[in-house]
This record gives C-alpha cells, structure tokens and sequence, in this order.
C-alpha cells in the first residue's frame, strides 16, 4: 500500500504543499476561491523551519499505536482500518487539545473546519487526502511537491531505496555527488551565517 | 552570560533599543525576518520565474522535477534573468537619484530653486570640462544650464558612450569596447535590460550577464557618478569634518528631527532650517535648548560628509531609532526606507513625512518637495517638528555618542595625502600599505548587524591594508571607533605609521552609496599614476552585508571596472553552477576581477588579503604568501 | 486463567482490553464502584459548563463487555484482598479468586474538615453523578464557593463562571494550578479569570458552614464569612485503597508498583489514580493522578497480566487547559528546587500574549509551561518522557518557530 515518504534533504521551503493542502480540504477546491471562503481553509502539513533555515514539510504520521488517539478524551480519534488513516471526527471533538500533548511531531492545529458544526473550532491534522485516493488521485502535497521532498510510494520501495543508499555510504567504490551542489552551496552559505549569529 | 539580542547585533546601542522595543511591544525587522522563515529555497537559488504570465515556473535543483519554464528557459537563463533585473533596478535607483540632482542644478541655473546653489564652482567648470563644455569668462549659471543638459544626454540620447567613462583607465576602457559593454545611455542599458529580460528576448545567459555588466557601468560610470558629482557642485565637494554617529547624537534636551533616505536635495533644505535662527528660537521658547538634525543611510552620509552632521544609525537601526522616544520628526524621501516604518513611529509620538513623489508610505503624512518650494517646505516642517517637542513621553538615549571623522572625497584624500597620490603610491610600492579595501554596502538581517564590516575591518587594517568605506558599512566602521586619529592602534605596523604621519585614521569614511565612484575614482587615479589598469592594483572591494538591488549593481560595476569584490550574503545564483562559475572565476579571464562569496568575515579577510599579495606579487612589489 | 479488575474507570477498561487482546480465552471480572458504563472523567466539568451532554461522556458503546467477554459488576465495592488465598471480597458479599489482579480503583475526594458538612449543596466534584446533583440544584443557586486551586476546583470554578453564577475561589497559595504552573502563568491565568469576575481569596481556608437546610454562607479562619448557596470542594484526592492490606501490600501514598506496574504482591497489578510509579521528571516515586497516564498504565498493567512482559518507563504529570482567551499546557517539573543542576529559561512575550518557561537538568528538558502557542507541547512533553538529551541550544526550543525538524539532525 502506497503512503506518503517525507525526504527532508530534499524541502526547499516553498511551501506549495501547505498551499495545495488547504486548498483540497477547501469547498471550492480552488486556491483563488478557497482563500475567501469562511471558515478559511487552513493547512494539515506545516513546513517548519530547521536550525539552518531548511524546511520541512511536518505531517501526521499515522502512528501506530497513535498517542492522540489513547489520549482523545471523548474518543474522537478513530483508525480508518483499510488505509490505517487515523481520522478525527469534528463531531465528537471537544476541543480540549489533550491530543496536541500527547503528538510527538506537534502536527494538530485548532480551527473552525467546513466539516465541523459551524463556527465549533476543532481539532484538525492530515487525514491522508482520503476523499483525493478514492477518487484515484494522488495527496494534494506529493501532487504540489516539485522537489521530490513528498512522494507517494509502497512502504518497501521506500525502504529499499534507503537502505540502498545506507549501502553505497559505506563503500568505498561508490561515488556519491551531492543530488544538488547549488542547493548544497545555497545550505552551506545558510549555515555560515546563522553560525555567526551565535557568539 | 550572554547579552539578550547580541545575536542580532554586535552593537550596544542596537543591543538596548531592541530590547527597549521588546519591552514596548513594537515588531521589528528582525522579528519579520524570522517569520518568513523557511525562505524558499527556488526563490533563493533563483531558479523561480514570474516574468510572464505562462508562468510562475520554477526549476527543480534536484534534477527530477521540472527543469525548464513554460517557455522553455532553463536554470542558467533564469537565474541569469533574475540577476539581470536586480542590476536594472538597482542601477535605475541610483541613476533616477542621479537624474533629480540634475534637475535641481538645471532649476539652479534658471533661478527656479531658492535655497539651492553652486557649492563648489570649481567643480563646477572641472565637469563642465569633461562635458566638453566652455567654461572660460562665463558665469557659473549658465556652466551650469549647459551641464545639466548635457548630461541629460548622457541620460536620453544614444550615444557610442558615457561620457565620464573618460576617466577610467584606457586599458579597461579597451576591454570594454572589446567586450561590448561600453555603457552608452543611463536610461538605455537599463530599458535594454528589461527589453532583454522579457519573455523570449534574450536567452543567452551568457548575453544577459554582460548586459548586466553594461547596465552596472551606466549606474557606476554614469547615474552615480553623476550624483555625486552635482551633489558635489551643488552642495560642496566633502572636506575632512568631524562627526560623531549612534542613537547618542540624538538630544534628550532638544528638537530632534532625522532625515532617512538618500537624496541630499532634501537633506540640505532641511540642514538650513534647522539652522534658521527663528527657527531655533521658537525650539527654545517651546523649552527644548535647540535642534538636533540627525541622519539615517545615505542621505545622512551626504549630510556627514559636508557638514558633519551626525548618523543615528544604519539601515537595521532606522526603526529602532523611533523607540528613543526623542525624535520630533523624521522626513524620508527615497530607497532603503523600510515601509513598517510608519507603524513603528505610530507607537510613540513622533511624525513621519514622506517628501518624494515617487515614494507613498503607509502611516505617513505626504508632503512633496520640489525644487521650487524645498527651502519653504523645510522651514514649515520643521516648526511642526518643533511642536511636536512637547507630545514626547519617555525618552530612552542610553549610550554616548561616538566620535568619527569623515568627509573624504578623493579630493580631500589627495589633499591629505599633500596635493598628490604618491605618498599613498610610495607606501603601497614599499609595501607599509599592502592594498587598500573599499568595505560597503548594507544590513541584512541575514548577518549579525554590523559584525561582518567591523569584522572584516578589522582584520584588514590589522594586514596594513587601508580600508575606505561607504554606505551602511562606513556607519558600523564609525560605531566600532576606527574613525579618530587614535584608531590607528588598532592598525598594523605599516599602516599605522602611515597614518599616524599623514593624521588620518586608518579607515576613510567616503560617503554614501552613490559615493562609492569616489572610489572608482580614486583607483583610475592610482592606476594611471602606475601606468596600469584598475585590474592590476592590489586593491578590492567588500560587501560584507548587503541587501538591496543597488548593491548588486554596485559589486557588478566594480568588478567590471576591475576590482574583485567579496560579498557576504550568497546571491541568488546558485540555481545555476554556470552562473557562479562565471561570475566567480570566468570573469577573471575577461576583466581581471571576479567576485566571491564568504559570509564569514575572517575567512572574507583572508580571501581578499591573499588576493591583494597575489596582485603585489604580479606588479612585481613584495609580496608574501598567504 | 482469572482476571480480576477492581474500578471501571479508563485504567480498568484499558486494561480489560489488552488482557482480551491478549488471552481469548481468560475470565474477566470487573468490580466497579460506580454503575455508569465507563466514562470520560475530565469531561464531568464540561458537563457542569454545559459544552457537553452526558450522551458525550462514555468513552466505551454499551455492548463494550459483551464484546469483550468481560463479567462486569457494577454499584459494589471491594472491601478486601487475601493475597494468601488469592480472593477479593466485596461489599456486597461476593467472593472473586483470581490468579491476576488489577487495583485500578482510583481516587476519592479528599475530606475536609469543617462544621456543617451535613448541610446540603456542598458537593464534591469527583464523578459524573456528583455533576449531576449539581446541576439539579443550580438553578436555584446564585454565588458559588469553590475550595481549592487544584484542577478541580479551578475547573469547577471555571465551569460555574461560565454559567453565569458569581464565583469565589479559596487557594492555599498565590494563584490557581500551583502544583501545574509557575508563579508567572498563574498570574496570567488569575488574570484571565479576575477579568471574567471571578472573586478569589488566598490563604484562608473555611472552618464552617452555616444554613438552614441549605448552606447559606460559609465561615473563614480569618474571620470573615462569605455567603454562598452552593459549595464545591475540590482539596485533592486520595488513591482509594481502605481495602488494601498494607502488610502484604506496598502502599505509599498510592499502590507502589513497578516497571512493570506490578505491586510488590505477586501477580497484583496496579494502574491508575490508584498507583505511584516512578515519575521521570521528579525521578521519585509520585501519584500522577491525570487521564494520560490512567490509559497508558492500563494498557500496559492489562499486557504484563496476560503475560507479556512489557515495560512502563515511569509516569508524567502534565496538563493541557483552554481558560477563555489562553491556553495552558504544562508538564514534568515546572518548580526546580534553586540547585546548580537546573537551568530555567523564561519568556514572557506581552505583545503576542506568550509565555514560555523550560525547565532542564543538565542537558535534558525536564520541565514546561506554556501559555498560548501550545501546538508544539507534544513535542516538547515527548523531550522530557523521552529523557532526550539535546543536542541544539536550549533557547531553539523557547522560539516561536521551534519544531520537530529542529530535533532533527541538520542534513549535511
């Protein structure tokens, strides 16, 4: 089963994934017209800066065991059990933010949300672009992702290529180029400034 | 224990305000800065392309996304496009400033501007001269009609080439002609380079990046250099003064009023009111002791180095400034003035004015001026400054002025060398003084405020090597002390003794950003006084900490004109490896200077040492191995 | 094999669950004091508030025991346990043998010593029923009494604030959740509520309360009085084991147990409000007596009885609480002793209403408490469980722009 692979080396910041995002949880389905509807559609994937400004594109992992939902007091959270989708239902939410103390990754955010009762904010994270895969579609980030830091891939081909990459690190015969020198220069000039910001 | 904001800066006065406005709850640029983080990274590298509306396009640096635009344009065209339109605008900044002081020595020659002036007539005839215009027996007004029409032309017309580019050694002027990059008009090489920039023009990145070096060299060659130079004529060629600079210069006990920006056209108007003696007197009657005129960038360098006017501060310092609580007013006209600078200002009790037609500010009051009204508006302005003395609430000036000398133009440097260049050429052969550094430009927040030009500064002058600066960099120099005589024990052995004979400090505040042709000046003067090219003397250049398109103009005409500058802050070229390796090494085989990029100054400092040796050794004068 | 499970609370049901996962075939007894099907404790004070109905609290559907094959008795009491002969006895009579046994019969109200406690509307706020006597009377009822800046009475205040009665709270200390916040947050917090209307006297505690049938006001031990026709006690809990024999059985404060949340009688587990297990941020045994760690105890508690050794690495306190316009969400040890080995970093940021305070030891994160800009607590609370020791600067994690790609490893 296909699932969503971050590859964090790889984030340059742009953040085309919050914006296509919200626009698939948005009525319209349209960045133009969704940033005008009320509530305003908001991001489930939140690109976080690093410590040399690189970005990173946090979303759910769909932990399992999920310590939201253990820690969901009016067992909101429940696991979709043909994709292990965790889901909170908008209904059931009350808002007490218990599951924002138990993620480990600080991906759940507290907002009004279309599917939710009016006006009820709620909490809200990545329920895997569910309705896009059983349309055929692809998760709206992979879909907006242009750097090939989000894909949508079998957990094995996953592994595989990392485990690859594990294996060509440790040989000596092997040559590895960075994937990207500009954005390896672009990183290291990063990087010398914010280290002497710190006296 | 670390000082809370020694992060943000090296300074104290900047170190206090920041915390004085955390303590207000006033946003800061820094705090801005820090909200946009991540910045994108195609943006960054360049590789992004909003110049037509097939588009936006970006190319992906990691080669499996899209690698070319709509139209088709791949990584080197677009990063050389981008660049191509930084230089345009910031060479088309600077040429406009340069235009608007024409327009007012054309207003002066008609007796159209009350309050303006010939300065230095002698100057006056001296261009006029260069413009091939007669100057014998005829008065100064109609020298000046001609001048300003004439370089009007160099502005409009087509011509095969500047006409200041005289004054630029003939070997660069050779290689320019060999190269096609003589600068023919102000406004062409800039129209050219938008023409040139638009979708389906020129696709060569090659092409585009010599067009950028032509469009640098009509700003440095031309728009600047004739802004300084009518400033010179209309407000005085700068003698050495002295200064005192940081949130100190302003007073607790009087009228504060700070002019931000750059054009002295404004600047002075202002400096004569504040000097009006009503004008002081009413100040008094409102219970302040005085007028306190302060400046911030450029348009206080202009102030500083004719009149020793002190600077407030630099650009990261323009909105901490307002946090003292001390200033009555403070007038902006054009370029670097950040726009928060009004919601900034809504927080105590000072007025902001905006002065320029082309410049509107949100929570600023417009009042324009122009030649005709300038001297008027001034005097108006100020009594409303006055009467904005008694509204202050609490006044924070935690730190003591800095002394600082500044005021030297290549004419005053000759001048203080003794009427000629040789004693600078004679301790540069023996090699007291190893080479000489221009360190300029900006802030960005990007760099810890100030640290990478008092760093780099530092360790120059400690290398005997003699550092001129300008712009925001020539502020941070003045903070950290390098501008009083005894700054020289902070220098090397040669150097000190140089300047300790000569009684300058070993750093030469040259003035504002247009001001850098001073520089360009000085190194013709000294190459031809050596017989070689700007390219061959063990000279360089430095940004250590730049931010604005003008900067980028500025580092592209001083490498053209052969001086190999480092900046710090990395352009947004490294989308393309072509690009940089041009721009890098590439150039050296065609103009004898390149640029580099080292954002840490003691690693910037050793680069350009190791540069200045390495020229020394190639003229054939001691050198040593770096 | 024989399940024993004393309490229905979240603890006992999730232990009941991972024993079923576990073992098919076992016998699961449950004894339960209350009769309700298990349900959300922290949620009764919604209930007081309003923003909830009492159709919301049951965390479990009513054919959870059917499901799970579990006998559950409910409305009867454990009186004792013979751990020689392996059998509980209940109130009613009842004799359960068991080969595992779970103690997870939580917590009651702690007493309070006063004149007039036969009164009527004096409640204590520990069950969905004591919610429901309430609310019952709150119609009648006008200006409130709430002893106690712990987590009950502060959500109790809270709650009867929001339905519009007048409010005073009685604190042993300076401000509200002195065991969760530090002085800075209770001072907002106190703030918040003041500024909602709430009335709130320190250092006084009641020594009787006067009415007819009713209470009517309430005496002070400063000499004042402070009328009031509905009172709630909130001083605290105590781990609800009369029935325990304390010469078989380790009790502290609570049930000891150990990484394996077993008691030190063989084979009697314990789990819940009821137990003490290591608290990692304090690194002492401690009764962290919140929701969280109820399941996690359970779960684990019910997998080590069904015979999957599966260790607890020790219990958090820590809280998340929206209170009007701020959040609160705090953890671990928000109050060092002043020593060497503590480093405390401390933001208040007026003009985005923030406030952040780290506690470290060493070079681990031990403590938080956050006011606002909570999204990341998990991250940071996952620090502190985690014992991490961290590798960036402190001051990263007190940013606003802190988050979890910063604990990554920077990529070359």
């Amino acid at each position: 089963m296909k699932r969503v692979v971050v590859h964090p080396e790889r984030c340059v910041g742009c953040m085309q994934c919050m914006l296509a995002c919200a626009t698939a949880h948005s009525q319209s389905g349209v960045l133009f017209t969704a940033v005008r509807e009320s509530p305003q559609p908001r991001p489930r994937v939140h690109v976080g800066v690093g410590l040399y400004g690189e970005g990173f594109p946090n979303r759910c992992r769909h932990c399992d065991p999920a310590p939201c939902q253990l820690a969901c007091l009016p067992g909101a959270i429940s696991r979709d059990s043909g994709t292990g989708t965790v889901l909170i239902d908008p209904e059931r939410c009350i808002n007490c933010a218990s599951c924002a103390m138990a993620c480990p990754f600080g991906v759940i955010r507290y907002h009004p949300e279309h599917h939710a009762p009016l006006g009820k904010t709620v909490a809200v994270k990545c329920d895997n672009c569910l309705a896009r895969l059983r349309q055929g579609r692809i998760p709206a980030c992979v879909e907006a992702c242009k750097t090939g830091a989000l894909t949508f891939e079998e957990a094995d081909a996953a592994l595989k290529r990392q485990t690859d990459a594990v294996a060509r690190s440790v040989s000596r015969t092997a040559e590895e180029a960075p994937p990207a020198p500009g954005f390896a220069l672009l990183t290291a000039a990063r990087k010398s400034q914010l280290a002497l910001k710190n006296p | 224990m670390k000082h809370p904001f020694s992060e943000n800066t090296i300074t104290e006065d900047g170190r206090l305000m920041l915390r004085k406005m955390e303590k207000d709850q006033v946003e800061t640029v820094w705090e801005r800065f820090s909200a946009q983080q991540p910045q994108c990274g195609f943006c960054e590298m360049g590789l992004s392309c909003r110049v037509c509306n097939m588009g936006p396009c970006r190319v992906d640096p990691f080669g499996e996304g899209p690698q070319q635009g709509v139209c088709g344009a791949d990584a080197d065209i677009i990063v050389a496009r981008n660049l191509g339109r930084m230089i345009a605008a910031g060479a088309a900044a600077h040429s406009d400033h340069g235009r608007d002081l024409v327009e007012v020595l054309a207003a002066v020659a008609e007796g159209q501007a009350p309050g303006y002036g010939i300065g230095d007539e002698q100057k006056l005839r001296r261009v006029a001269a260069e413009f091939g215009i007669a100057t014998q027996e005829r008065a100064p007004a109609e020298i000046a009609a001609d001048l300003a029409q004439a370089m009007q032309e160099d502005y409009g017309t087509r011509r095969k080439s500047l006409t200041l580019l005289a004054r630029a050694p003939r070997k660069r002027r050779e290689l320019w002609a060999q190269l096609g990059i003589t600068p023919r008009g102000i406004d062409r090489e800039t129209s050219e380079m938008m023409h040139r920039t638009h979708m389906g023009v020129d696709n060569g990145w090659q092409s585009l990046l010599l067009h950028g070096l032509r469009n640098a060299l009509s700003d440095g060659w031309g728009g600047s250099m004739i802004a300084t130079e009518v400033s010179d004529i209309l407000f005085g060629t700068p003698k050495v003064t002295p200064t005192s600079v940081n949130i100190g210069v302003l007073k607790a006990d009087q009228v504060n009023i700070v002019v931000h920006g750059h054009n002295p056209v404004v600047s002075e108007m202002l400096l004569q009111a504040c000097q009006a003696p009503e004008l002081i007197d009413l100040a008094r009657a409102r219970g302040a002791q005085g007028i306190t005129l302060a400046g911030l960038c450029c348009t206080g360098n202009e102030l500083l180095m004719r009149h020793g006017i002190p600077m407030a501060g630099n650009h990261l310092m323009t909105e901490l400034v307002i946090a003292t609580g001390a200033v009555e007013m403070m007038l902006v006209d054009y370029q670097c003035i950040m726009p928060s600078l009004g919601a900034v200002a809504a927080c105590y009790h000072t007025r902001m004015i905006s002065t320029s037609d082309k410049a509107r500010f949100p929570g600023m009051t417009h009042r324009e001026f122009h030649p005709d009204n300038a001297r008027e508006l001034a005097r108006t302005l100020v009594a409303e400054a006055i009467e904005n003395f008694s509204r202050r609430g609490e006044v924070y000036i935690p730190v003591a002025p800095a002394p600082s000398l500044g005021g030297f133009s290549v004419e005053t440097i000759i001048e203080a060398l003794g009427g000629s260049p040789a004693p600078l050429i004679a301790a540069l052969k023996s090699g007291q003084i190893r080479g000489a550094v221009g360190v300029v430009g900006c802030n960005n927040p990007k760099i810890r405020h100030d640290f990478g030009h008092v760093t780099l500064t530092r360790r120059l002058i400690e290398n005997d090597i003699l550092v001129v600066d300008t712009g925001c960099a020539a502020i941070a120099n003045a903070k950290a002390g390098f501008k009083v005589a005894e700054a020289i024990r902070y220098a090397g052995p040669g150097l000190r003794e140089v300047c300790g004979a000569l009684g300058i400090p070993p750093v030469l505040h040259m003035g504002s950003c247009v001001d850098n042709v001073r520089i360009l000046v000085l190194a013709a003067a000294l190459a031809d006084a050596l017989g070689v090219d700007i390219s061959d003397l063990p000279i360089a250049g430095a940004a250590p900490e730049w931010y604005s398109e003008k900067a980028v103009s500025i580092g592209a005409y001083f490498v053209a004109s052969g001086v190999t500058t480092v900046l710090g802050p990395m352009p947004p070229i490294t989308g393309s490896l072509n690009v940089v390796k041009l721009l890098t090494e590439g150039l050296a085989d065609l103009l004898g200077a390149t640029f580099a990029v080292e954002p840490d100054p003691e690693k910037a400092a050793v680069l350009i040492r190791r540069h200045i040796e390495n020229q020394r050794a190639k003229l054939g004068l001691p050198a040593v191995q770096v | 094999m024989q399940y024993v499970i004393i309490g229905n609370g979240v603890a006992g049901t999730h232990a009941a669950e991972s024993i079923r996962r576990l073992d098919p075939q076992g016998v699961i007894t449950l004894i339960a004091a209350e009769k309700d099907a298990p349900y959300c404790r922290p949620m009764i004070s919604m209930l007081l508030e309003g923003s909830a109905g009492a159709h919301q609290l049951p965390i479990r559907g009513p054919d959870f025991y059917d499901t799970f094959k579990i006998d559950a008795l409910g409305g009867d009491r454990v009186r004792a346990i013979d751990v020689a002969a392996r059998a509980v006895t209940t109130a009613a009579g009842r004799r359960f043998s068991f080969d595992r046994l779970l103690i997870a019969s939580g917590a009651d109200p702690r007493p309070i010593k006063a004149r007039g406690l036969h009164l009527e509307n004096l409640f204590f706020m520990r069950t969905a029923a004591h919610v429901m006597a309430m609310l019952r009377v709150l119609p009648a009822c006008r200006r409130a009494l709430v002893l106690g800046g712990g987590l009950v009475g502060f959500k109790a205040a809270y709650a009867l604030l929001r339905r519009g009665l007048a409010v005073t709270l009685l604190i042993r200390s300076g401000h509200p959740l002195s065991m969760q916040v530090d002085r800075e947050a209770g001072a907002m917090i106190l703030a918040a509520l003041k500024k909602k209307g709430l009335t709130v006297r320190v250092q006084a505690e009641v020594t009787a309360f006067e009415g007819g049938a009713t209470v009517t006001r309430a005496q002070l031990s400063d000499g004042s009085e402070i009328p009031c026709d509905l009172v709630v006690i909130g001083k605290g809990v105590l781990p609800a084991l009369d029935f325990v024999p304390r010469e078989a059985i380790a009790v502290d404060l609570g049930v000891v147990v150990d990484q394996h949340l077993e008691t030190s009688a063989a084979g009697i587990f314990a789990a819940g409000d009821a137990a003490e297990a290591y608290d990692i941020a304090r690194k002492t045994r401690w009764v962290n007596a919140i929701w969280p760690e109820a399941v996690a105890q359970g779960r684990v508690a019910g997998m080590n009885m069904a015979g999957r050794p599966t260790p607890y690495k020790g219990s958090l306190g820590r809280n998340v609480i929206r209170i009007f316009d701020l959040d609160v969400m705090t953890g671990g040890l928000v109050n060092p002793p002043p020593d060497a080995r503590y480093t405390v970093l401390q933001h208040h940021d007026r003009r985005r209403q923030r406030y952040r305070k780290l506690v470290f030891r060493y070079d681990r994160l031990v403590g938080m408490v956050l006011v606002n800009a909570i999204e990341q607590g998990g991250v940071l609370l996952s620090l502190i469980q985690g014992e991490i020791p961290l590798r960036v600067r402190r001051e990263a994690l007190m940013a606003p722009s802190f988050n979890f790609r910063q604990l990554l490893p920077a990529t070359a």
